[in-house]
């Protein structure tokens, strides 16, 4: 019925090169890195101010202080009480929000440009003068109590403790979890969250990221203002991290029972690169997106578009600041559980015999030629210089990191993944183990325990 | 200031409505459209079918393979995907520049022959992974039905929002080949489609190339129906309490409001976030840090266009707290604003934090494709994108009290409560 005939398929021109943006940069004199990325179009301006710590630096009984110290920051000042500073942060329209990574502290403002120097005055006044209020504090603690039983609740976050619980050594902090648990929570104390705060986090070694529409902006009269009177403190600035030690048992399955699943939460993991890893981390992202980035990757191809077994199941390499895994992750309907741990395996290690030209071309092109457009906004720009901040890397590692991959072929492809994968996982699998443990033993991958939820 | 993105916008001979937004900051191109069906018009027996359906637009069409749409732009540094919603199903992909031609060739394939391609084995396969996208994200997480409970509570039976996008298990076991043609037939046609192109082009070389792909998909005969009438508010309160496997009590507290896409909407909305959306909010401030009964509120409007949009207020209560006493005090709290209005300090907050939050969300090419077509589609209006802000700092404290008072009252609203076994037995 068409009387048009349709325009035959086209080809595609090849995408230019492009550079993840340059900022300005400079040292203040407290010891404050501030690096200023100048966004036209960006009208809402990111703010992300990072202090290097580590949450090592708690003591064994305290655990979690570092993370409630950091929910704590936008609850009240010595300036301004809990309502006061509150309302400031919302009529000036600025969103607040600070979390802890494995590389450190991060303190995030967004704003509309006309009131960057507002939300700036107020990101210096959370940070260098939280008051800690007790009652918030206490408040925090229950939140935090009933937010690990809300971790607990769900498959994904269960499963992520117990690999943590399995991969790790049971003697590294990395074993536990980072918001700690309930019986250090419980304990902690306002002047044990103020003595943190005093002794880890202060200006020097600390950075500044702001990115956005700057124009008509003096931006340095208003760092100098607002972050420029941040008072260097006497703090412990941390160490060069270490990476933290695999279990000597790590190679072994756990199924946590969880009753009634109708689906099973299954995490393979095994070790994995930071990205300061040498020759190269850009290999790295290819072989995730390779295995487990996309419908057409070769874990969906099988278990999702094959089988139709799974929603999607990811594969990725996992930096750390030091060290790092490589996790393969994603549900499964609870019949199928032992068959598709089966296949999932079985594809990761015949991943092991090498990548065809094509994949790798492929895999290149995808996280290359995405990078202008995933690095488009105020938000993705300092999300990114963040992240290559905290993980102690210089601010031209995305562009670096973007160019070496283009030059990769499947040759350090089939070397990067096999320096990793060994054939060795640790297997956890939340769900109703009842209907399929026997079925997993007799898979003969390892050891199973089964643990209760 | 008032915001400027440009807008041009052209209708093709086959009713296709196109909208470009030329952005030279960053050489891509976003390529979004927004076909007008989703799940409010499925019927009782085939509910989840539109998502369904949106999945098999990802299998092949007349001359691309299964799977093609996603590899063949992937590899070609393109991010894509496509959701389904209450009122449309939505596509879409930003792409280098160089890739503009191709992935309108795919849209032009799979939006126009799609049927030829279709087959049992596929639709047999997306069903079983849909199923498990089911799972995952409603059966196998605590809560995760909350929400079918909450349309099914608010709104009346046989509403266009009564079930939820996703369908039910038994609906999606029925769908048929046959339900796929008829469905592609019925909606799947250029005069109730719009397609905003956002990124490194302009004007007039946009709409050659939506012409020279878009401009042959064949029209189709046919009305489209109209959208149902406002439903007025709830008259008496309605209940649903729902024992079961999770951690925390739960009071999902939700109102009718008025249909997207006029003032009162907007009235509605920042009534809701000046009561119980900012931290500052009254509510927010009584339940969560002075009491301490409530670990967390979140409240927010979800502006629907089939004759009701909805309000909705989250309470998570604490630990050891009482249910009844935290409904009892959100009464209390809600009254009182009704008595009194916003306070000015609660509305200036709402209003900077809904502005910041829109220029976030226009910060990206691909939100900001995704609101052309949104506002172009559902409501004739390209440019709203524009007009937004000024029409939401036009609305008074007067305009919040009278639309509060008639939406946002304590017999209006539907309650659905997820309790612990614990505190269904001490009640």
């Amino acid at each position: 019925m068409d009387t048009i005939p349709n325009p035959a398929r086209p080809e595609v021109e090849p995408a230019q090169r492009w550079v993840f943006p340059v900022p300005a940069s400079q040292v203040l004199p407290n010891g404050l890195t501030v690096h200023t990325f100048d966004l036209p179009g960006q009208y809402v301006v990111s703010l992300r101010l990072i202090v290097p710590l580590s949450v090592r630096s708690e003591p064994r009984d305290k655990e979690g202080v570092a993370t409630l110290m950091t929910r704590l920051l936008d609850e009240g000042t010595t300036r301004h009480s809990t309502e006061e500073f509150t309302e400031l942060l919302e009529r000036k329209g600025v969103a607040f929000g600070a979390g802890l990574s494995d590389g450190g502290l991060h303190v995030d403002a967004d704003v509309p440009a006309s009131r960057l120097g507002d939300a700036l005055e107020l990101l210096v006044e959370a940070i260098a003068e939280p008051s800690f209020p007790p009652d918030q504090t206490r408040r925090l603690i229950k939140s935090r109590v009933a937010e690990i039983a809300q971790e607990r609740a769900s498959a994904p976050h269960r499963g992520a403790r117990e690999l943590a619980a399995t991969f790790f050594d049971a003697g590294d902090r990395a074993s536990r979890p980072t918001a700690g648990s309930v019986e250090t929570v419980e304990n902690l104390t306002r002047e044990d969250v103020a003595a943190f705060h005093a002794s880890q986090v202060g200006p020097v070694g600390a950075t500044l990221v702001v990115a956005g529409d700057l124009t008509g902006i003096d931006i340095d009269s208003l760092i100098e203002q607002t972050v420029g009177t941040w008072s260097p403190m006497p703090h412990v600035v941390t160490p060069g991290a270490q990476p933290a030690h695999q279990a000597a048992d790590a190679a072994r399955i756990v199924l946590v029972d969880r009753p009634d699943s109708v689906q099973s939460e299954i995490i393979v993991a095994g070790p994995g690169p930071d990205r300061r890893v040498s020759p190269a981390w850009a290999p790295y992202p290819v072989l995730g997106f390779v295995m487990g980035g996309s419908p057409s990757a070769r874990i969906d191809a099988v278990l999702r578009e094959e089988k139709g077994y799974t929603y999607g199941m990811r594969a990725s390499f996992r930096p750390r600041r030091a060290g790092g895994m490589f996790v393969t992750s994603g549900s499964v309907r609870t019949e199928v559980t032992a068959e598709a741990l089966d296949l999932v395996l079985g594809i990761l290690e015949e991943a092991r015999t090498g990548f065809s030209d094509k994949e790798v071309r492929e895999g290149i092109d995808f996280i290359v030629d995405t990078a202008p457009g995933r690095f488009a906004t105020a938000d993705a720009v300092a999300e990114e210089a963040a992240a290559v901040i905290l993980d102690g890397l210089p601010l031209d590692f995305t562009t670096r990191n973007l160019d070496a991959m283009r030059a990769l072929g499947p040759a350090d492809l089939d070397a990067a993944y096999a320096r990793f994968v060994t054939g060795e996982w640790t297997i956890v699998v939340v769900g109703d183990a009842s209907a399929y443990a026997d079925q997993v033993r007799a898979l003969g991958r390892g050891l199973v325990t089964v643990v209760p939820n | 200031m008032p915001l400027d993105y440009p807008i041009h916008e052209r209708t093709l001979p086959n009713g296709l409505r196109v909208v470009i937004s030329p952005d030279h900051s960053v050489p891509t191109i976003t390529v979004n459209l927004w076909v007008n069906v989703g799940s409010r018009h499925e019927v009782a027996g085939g509910t989840g079918f539109a998502h369904l359906f949106e999945h098999l637009m990802f299998q092949g069409s007349r001359s691309v393979a299964s799977g093609e749409h996603f590899s063949a732009l992937m590899s070609r540094g393109g991010r894509l995907n496509a959701t389904t919603w209450f009122d449309r199903t939505n596509y879409f992909e930003t792409i280098p520049v160089g890739v503009l031609d191709l992935a309108l060739w795919l849209e032009m394939d799979r939006h126009g022959y799609l049927l030829d391609a279709v087959t049992q084995a596929n639709l047999d396969n997306q069903r079983d992974v849909v199923k498990e996208e089911k799972r995952q994200r409603y059966d196998n997480v605590p809560y995760g039905n909350a929400m079918r409970d909450i349309y099914a509570t608010v709104f009346p039976e046989r509403h266009p929002y009564h079930h939820p996008t996703i369908g039910s298990m038994a609906d999606l076991d029925a769908a048929s080949v046959d339900d796929v043609h008829a469905f592609f037939t019925a909606h799947y046609r250029p005069d109730n489609t719009v397609l905003t192109l956002v990124g490194d082009i302009e004007p007039a070389d946009g709409f050659a190339r939506a012409e020279r792909y878009l401009g042959s998909l064949p029209s189709r005969a046919g009305t489209l129906r109209a959208n149902h009438a406002q439903l007025p508010p709830l008259e008496t309160p309605e209940r649903l309490e729902v024992i079961g496997d999770v951690p925390n009590d739960r009071l999902h507290i939700a109102f009718r409001l008025p249909v997207e896409g006029q003032s009162d909407f907007l009235a509605a909305d920042l009534a809701m976030e000046a009561f119980a959306g900012l931290s500052m909010s009254r509510l927010v401030r009584r339940l969560v840090r002075t009491e301490q009964v409530a670990n967390s509120v979140q409240a927010h409007a979800m502006g629907f266009v089939d004759g009701v949009s909805l309000g909705l207020i989250a309470i998570d209560i604490a630990p050891g707290a009482d249910p009844a006493y935290v409904e009892t005090a959100f009464v209390e709290e809600l009254t009182a604003f009704l008595a009194s209005g916003p306070r000015a300090i609660e509305l200036e907050a709402a209003l900077a934090q809904s502005e910041r939050a829109w220029l976030h969300a226009l910060a990206s090419q691909e939100e900001r494709a995704d609101l052309i077509s949104h506002y172009a589609l559902l409501h004739g209006r390209a440019g709203y994108i524009n007009d937004l802000l000024d029409e939401l700092r036009a609305v008074t404290a007067e305009d919040i009290t009278r639309v509060a008072r008639t939406w946002l009252t304590p017999p209006s609203r539907a309650v659905v409560a997820y309790l612990t076994r614990e505190s269904a037995e001490a009640a």
